[in-house]
């Protein structure tokens, strides 16, 4: 049986589309992705005669912004904050551009809007960062409780969903640790959190042949009257593309991960993830929260492997396998917007349908009346879904086998 | 060892493909010989045990072989009409890849393919794709992974396709040395390959089985059956379509015709030998035309 799952394996590795696949997805994902997405698209230093608007420099303006933020660093507390918005002005005030660049811009700009709307000139075309008086900037946490109370309130989030969802929240530790943030907003809003759409196409091209290819090679004959027989050869095949999952997750993460930690290090991993988003509720930091999203991605494409070999197995062809396997994925989320409000939160428990990004928001979804928040569901049911596949696929596969 | 086919049959929709057939095979080499279409392929694909029998069974030493199952398949060797294979693996790997679904350990199968691929003399192209085989050559890995577990039963399906004469006869010499205590039933609708070597031969037509026997049994029922008869091309003409004519030849200006016949089919008609390729005619009935 070994034996026959690690040719099975070599089987898979060895097609020419499989070797094809993961580069494409490697060059993606990691190359683009995340190596010049970090050295050059988006942390280069800005340079506008660039067609990309960024130098490639994004290493040690990363650097930089790490060091100037170490100014600030420590606990964010109101001074702090105070602090943090004086020297921005001041540096703009002196058109300090490369300081300007070294500021945590976007974050501190996310806060005040959540934060101090009041504040808001609507006259003003400028960023709130820009004219805003420091000295009004107090109350940070006591507004944040209350904006995180009104965005449930308005997102129709009331009784008992509320109050599970803000007895998370307390455990959220305050005042926040703060450094500069917006190299992990990238790692998990994008190059962690988005990955797997990606993937899911790949793995869909790879895995569709697995069972339906062949009856395409003719083989199937040959196999009924070995004595390891359709059965073995079915669980070999299971196995195989299960594995392959892995290690094609394992082969993309290994990447972004290195280069991130090329890039980035290792400095704010304990962060709490509110740094990014302020009105998230989940009392996560950083490092927590890329395990989660790594791990949602890898348990969503084992998921989702168990649904392409279903497909594999009960479709006429490789094609059509493809096809339907790549329509799980794509077509709900094309729906998306014409679904009911219920139906879209279900169908973000099909593998790699949702995001690991959810750990940012406070949806739950509602199991014999008791809230769940959605991470738990989401990181669970897809990997359960591709799993309760695995005997359908196999019973498609005696099926197609029948001569 | 005894493989029994008892009323074997196979319906397609209103086509009967193989129809109630009995048979029973010791070791020794069997001969299926029959015309495209006349259930030989089903009939083996039945005694293999992938293909479900309409009714009837078969049996093994008594042992109805599909409840049998992975016993069963260890014993058997295979090799369908359409033989299929990764067209981008080596012949070593592809029958290293069948070795493994066959259940035979990698240190065994290593040396196993080895000597088969010998045997089949394909040794000095192990190392390249299949997708640059000839047709030939395909088959001839095809053969050798049929051989692999060395099968107490080997069943082979027009497995002389594509070989050249040159091949034909290693391949024969092959199954005569390899027969012995084992059961070889090989399907095809070329005499020659047969001829030589089975000790027995059964003649499909039709889904059934029209003869049955030793080709010396089958020969002696032939004889006083066969006739030569010189005649006109013209007249040739008229004969293969009013009689069964095995053969024809040029000779001068005449056509002589291998006339199959119960009765002398003209006075000019001469009597001679009955060969396995007049029994193939006058078991299908159906001449040179």
């Amino acid at each position: 049986m070994m034996e026959l799952f690690l040719l099975e394996h070599r089987k898979l590795w060895r097609r020419g589309t499989t070797k094809v696949c993961v580069l494409v997805c490697f060059v993606y994902a990691v190359l683009f992705g995340s190596v010049l997405s970090f050295q050059w698209f988006s942390f280069g230093s800005s340079n506008h005669t660039d067609s990309f608007g960024n130098n490639f420099d994004g290493y040690r303006m990363i650097r930089d912004c790490q060091e100037y933020s170490r100014a600030f660093g420590g606990e964010l507390t109101d001074e702090y904050f105070q602090q943090m918005v004086r020297d921005y002005q001041e540096a703009e005030a002196a058109h300090m551009d490369r300081r300007l660049q070294l500021t945590d811009r976007q974050g501190i700009q996310g806060w005040l809007e959540a934060l101090y709307p009041e504040l808001k000139d609507s006259s003003s075309l400028k960023l709130m960062v820009s004219y805003v008086d420091p000295d009004e900037l107090t109350g940070f946490y006591e507004r944040r409780q209350q904006a995180v109370g009104t965005f449930l309130e308005i997102s129709g989030q009331e009784g008992r969903e509320k109050e599970y969802l803000m007895q998370m929240e307390q455990s959220v530790q305050k005042p926040f640790r703060y450094e500069w943030t917006e190299g992990w907003s990238a790692v998990l809003s994008t190059i962690a959190g988005e990955t797997g759409t990606v993937m899911a196409v790949f793995l869909a091209i790879v895995l569709s042949p697995i069972f339906a290819g062949e009856r395409r090679d003719g083989i199937k004959v040959l196999m009924l009257t070995t004595k390891n027989g359709w059965r073995r050869t079915a669980f070999a095949k299971i196995l195989t593309g299960l594995c392959f999952a892995l290690e094609f997750f394992a082969v993309i993460a290994a990447g972004q991960v290195a280069s991130q930690l090329f890039f980035l290090g290792t400095a704010g991993w304990d962060m709490p993830i509110q740094n990014i988003k302020l009105i998230a509720v989940a009392p996560m930091n950083m490092l927590q929260a890329e395990i989660y999203e790594y791990t949602f991605t890898l348990l969503g494409m084992i998921g989702y492997a168990g649904i392409v070999m279903l497909l594999s197995a009960a479709a006429g062809s490789s094609v059509l396998a493809m096809v339907s396997s790549l329509a799980a994925v794509l077509v709900p989320t094309a729906l998306e917007n014409y679904l009911p409000f219920w139906l879209q939160k279900a169908k973000d428990l099909i593998p790699l349908v949702g995001t690991g990004t959810d750990i940012f928001r406070t949806n739950t979804l509602c199991i014999f009346g008791r809230y769940i928040w959605s991470p738990y569901l989401l990181i669970t049911i897809p990997v359960l879904i591709g799993m309760l596949c695995v005997p359908f696929a196999v019973k498609g596969w005696a099926r197609r086998m029948r001569v | 060892m005894e493989l029994s086919i008892d009323r074997l049959t196979k319906h397609y929709g209103r086509k009967i493909a193989v129809d109630c057939v009995s048979a029973s095979f010791k070791p020794g080499l069997y001969g299926l010989l029959g015309a495209n279409g006349a259930g030989k392929t089903t009939l083996m694909r039945m005694l293999c045990a992938v293909l479900e029998a309409t009714s009837g069974e078969v049996f093994l030493d008594k042992k109805e072989v599909t409840a049998m199952g992975a016993d069963y398949r260890d014993l058997l060797g295979y090799l369908p009409q359409e033989f299929g294979y990764y067209p981008g693996y080596t012949a070593m790997e592809f029958l290293m890849y069948i070795a493994a679904l066959k259940g035979i350990p990698r240190d065994i199968a290593k040396k196993r393919v080895r000597e088969l691929l010998e045997v089949v003399g394909l040794e000095s192209v192990s190392g390249k794709k299949l997708r640059t085989f000839s047709g030939g050559m395909k088959q001839r890995v095809g053969i050798a992974q049929a051989l692999l577990n060395q099968p107490k039963i080997l069943i082979l399906d027009e497995p002389t396709a594509g070989l050249d004469p040159r091949e034909r006869v290693r391949f024969r010499n092959l199954l005569a040395d390899y027969a012995g205590e084992r059961i070889v039933l090989l399907s095809t609708h070329i005499v020659s390959d047969i001829e030589a070597i089975a000790d027995e031969v059964l003649m499909m037509k039709k889904g059934k089985f029209v003869l049955q026997g030793t080709i010396a049994e089958l020969t002696r029922k032939a004889a006083g059956k066969v006739w030569e008869l010189a005649v006109s091309p013209g007249e040739a003409r008229r004969w293969q379509d009013e009689a069964i004519v095995a053969n024809l030849r040029h000779e001068g200006e005449q056509v002589v015709l291998r006339i199959l016949s119960d009765t002398l089919p003209d006075g000019r008609a001469v009597p001679c030998e009955a060969s396995l390729e007049d029994l193939y005619y006058f078991g299908s009935e159906e001449g040179v035309r």
